[in-house]
């Protein structure tokens, strides 16, 4: 298990687990995304701006605050 | 008859009201950009119906304000008809809208957007089938094209008039689910009154959602005992499903939603899609933000060059008129004045802001339409953070550069308290489109438009700080960004003109008559010399700035509108050709001053609506005191400079 951010970009990934606020869970809820979702990383540059994410064809720009707190496992 | 338009963000919804109901509502690429209703009749087969467009909505859940009031209004506001408008290329995401819809009771008709998209990406919807599932009417269209939507009002009035019978049903969910949320229902039923507006189940799923303001509604009429009932069967479905109380139900309409979508949807190969490689090099962590600053220098570079030569054009023109005034009036009496300052009032609106203005929206609403705005929040967030707030904060910021009102609006989609605030402020301080064409106007005009660019740069780093000094000052996590990536979209050219007219109009109804009124009013203190004394009070400001004593007046006529800041300094040193009388240095400090100190009165008054009249008061205290600091260091400055 790790963090959303160690992953590499074209990865695909299981989400385990979401820390923090009720608000941000929610948010990404509504995208679809969830404990148990399997996404994909599209876009990952270290310590340079947001993930963007790939759900069932939506594009998810994450910023490394709220992915810092994706716990998920490659799949 | 009344009829909601409802869909989630960049579903086309708006395009479809703007389709119907012509020059009254503005589309947009950004999530949560419509956060007004917009109103408008519509005549179907002879009868005329009352259709509201809804602000996009991921959900009725209230996550934040703007979806908590789609929810509520869409409940309380007495509709006949939902017009569901869902992204046919983003299907499975954009159910789970629909089955809340479901659950209001209120008939739907499903319009299926974008219907050519899905195609290109290799989704092919068995629409016959998606009908049967759902039980409600479904129409295919592609808004931006006009193809379908005169079909799906048909079939809107269809429905209205029970020509069609309704077989709406609400989508159940898996078993083990369903009973608590039936068990929640009867709690419901036997504790909340009659008279509640919302249907027993809608609310009893809600509960269940852990959703804060229903939640709220249930417990403040009956207390602990439905309080404890609520955590209770929360638990229950965590412990079914094994995901916390706040999104469980919203992942298990996701759940239904996508079993829909599995029936309904063969998925074949979709076309090479280029957007993919654009993306590569536009967010591209540095060749994205190359991108970015040619983009916005184009975007510059292109409004003046464009509005400089119709400018000079029309100004030679307003200029005759002008000199000739005096062969038909009396000079210097009562009629002169009044008949001149008007005159400089409408000269000055088709003169001086209509060239900048009208190249200025055509190119920030191509920019929104094509779907860049969502990529320079990606690009932003880095930078957001550095400053203390996040990428989703730059939406507001980024709607100010076309009006401070809407922008500060914007801040609905926050969902803090504090972060809604710092972003007030900021999207306040950004320089609208009326100060746009103060900068086009006096700076681009006399130093050339890459010093106007750097007059951009320079707002940016001062509301940069700006931002850090509050974040430092309310210290607080910011719950960060989740924001959708909408694909590129070519934009229609009829939405461009649409929206771009909607823009002008608001311009010619609402701005012009102000600036007519305000060069009329220093027309008349002009001829009984009560300028003078106003110029004489603000001489000690004008003086430290080092500006001629006349301007003094304009700066208190630039709060009602802020070009009228512009047309009032042409007026008041009595000529176009402002560097005939003012230097170099004066017109950036003069500039520096419009474009930093006090937002105009309607910004003031949506301030006050949306954070308060104490931090509305702290802005202009706060603004007043940046303005004067920052146009005197650029005086100071300039001296080395100019």
């Amino acid at each position: 298990m790790k963090s959303i951010l160690e992953i590499e970009s074209n990865k695909k990934v299981k989400i385990i687990s979401i820390a923090g606020g009720k608000g941000v869970r929610r948010g990404l809820a509504q995208m679809g995304v969830g404990i148990g979702s399997v996404v994909i990383i599209k876009r990952n540059a270290p310590f340079a701006g947001p993930l963007v994410i790939e759900n069932h064809g939506t594009s998810i720009a994450i910023g490394r605050g709220v992915a810092n707190k994706i716990m998920v496992e490659e799949v | 008859m009344r009829i909601a338009l409802v869909g989630q963000p960049n579903s086309g919804k708006s395009t479809i009201f703007n389709a119907v109901a012509g020059y009254k509502s503005a589309t947009s690429n950004l999530p949560g950009t419509t956060v007004k209703y917009t109103e408008s009749k519509v005549r179907l087969n002879g009868k005329v119906y009352e259709l509201v467009d809804f602000p996009g909505t991921y959900s009725l859940s209230s996550t934040n304000e703007a979806e908590f009031e789609v929810g509520k209004y869409l409940i309380e506001g007495d509709f006949d008809l939902i017009i569901n408008i869902i992204d046919a290329s983003q299907l499975g995401r954009s159910l789970p809208l629909t089955l809340e819809l479901l659950e209001i009771g209120i008939p739907i008709v499903v319009a299926l957007n974008m219907i050519d998209e899905a195609s290109r990406k290799g989704i092919e919807i068995n629409v016959d089938l998606l009908t049967n599932q759902l039980g409600v009417p479904i129409q295919t269209t592609i808004a931006s094209k006009n193809i379908g939507v005169r079909e799906l009002f048909i079939l809107a009035r269809k429905v209205i008039e029970a020509e069609l019978p309704i077989r709406q049903k609400k989508i159940k969910c898996q078993r083990d689910v369903e009973e608590v949320i039936e068990e929640m229902e009867e709690v419901v039923n036997q504790k909340i009154p009659l008279s509640s507006p919302y249907p027993p189940r809608f609310l009893a799923i809600k509960l269940l959602e852990d959703d804060d303001y229903y939640r709220s509604f249930a417990t403040g009429r009956n207390g602990v005992h439905i309080s404890n009932t609520i955590s209770k069967l929360q638990m229950k479905l965590v412990s079914l499903r094994g995901k916390p109380q706040d999104s469980v139900m919203v992942l298990e309409r996701h759940a239904i939603a996508m079993d829909i979508y599995n029936q309904v949807v063969k998925v074949g190969t979709p076309q090479k899609d280029w957007r993919e490689i654009i993306d590569n090099v536009v967010m591209h962590k540095y060749a994205g933000y190359f991108i970015l600053i040619v983009i916005l220098l184009t975007f510059f570079y292109g409004v003046f060059e464009l509005g400089a030569v119709i400018e000079e054009f029309l100004l030679t023109g307003f200029e005759q008129v002008n000199n000739n005034l005096p062969q038909y009036f009396i000079p210097d009496s009562l009629l002169f004045y009044f008949i001149k300052s008007g005159l400089w009032g409408i000269g000055g609106g088709v003169a001086i802001v209509l060239p900048y203005l009208i190249p200025f929206l055509i190119g920030l609403t191509l920019l929104e339409d094509i779907g860049y705005l969502p990529r320079v929040a990606y690009l932003m967030d880095a930078f957001m953070h550095r400053i203390g707030l996040h990428g989703t904060s730059i939406v507001p910021a980024v709607l100010g550069y076309g009006c401070n009102v809407p922008a500060v609006m914007a801040i609905r989609i926050l969902p803090s308290r504090r972060d809604k605030i710092i972003s007030a402020i900021i999207a306040s301080m950004v320089p609208c489109s009326a100060r746009s064409i103060v900068i086009f106007g006096l700076i681009a005009f006399y130093l050339g438009p890459f010093w106007a660019f750097m007059i951009y740069v320079f707002n940016i780093v001062i509301i940069a700080l700006t931002g850090k000094i509050l974040s430092i000052l309310m210290p607080e996590i910011s719950p960060g960004m989740v924001l959708e990536i909408p694909p590129y979209r070519f934009p229609s050219f009829q939405v461009i003109r649409k929206k771009t007219w909607f823009r002008i109009k608001e311009f010619i109804m609402v701005a012009w008559p102000i600036l007519i009124l305000g060069s009329i009013i220093l027309g008349m203190l002009e001829y009984f010399n009560i300028v003078e004394i106003i110029d004489q009070v603000l001489s000690p400001l004008t003086a430290i700035l080092g500006l001629p004593v006349a301007v003094g007046t304009t700066l208190i006529f630039g709060v009602l509108r802020k070009e009228l800041a512009l047309i009032m300094l042409t007026q008041a040193i009595g000529t176009t050709n402002v560097a005939s009388v003012m230097s170099i240095n004066q017109i950036v400090t003069f500039t520096v001053f419009i474009t930093f100190y006090i937002p105009c009165v309607a910004t003031m008054a949506v301030l006050v609506r949306e954070v308060g009249k104490s931090w509305m008061l702290f802005l202009l205290v706060f603004t007043l005191i940046l303005a004067t600091v920052l146009s005197l260091t650029i005086h100071i400055l300039g001296n080395f400079f100019f």
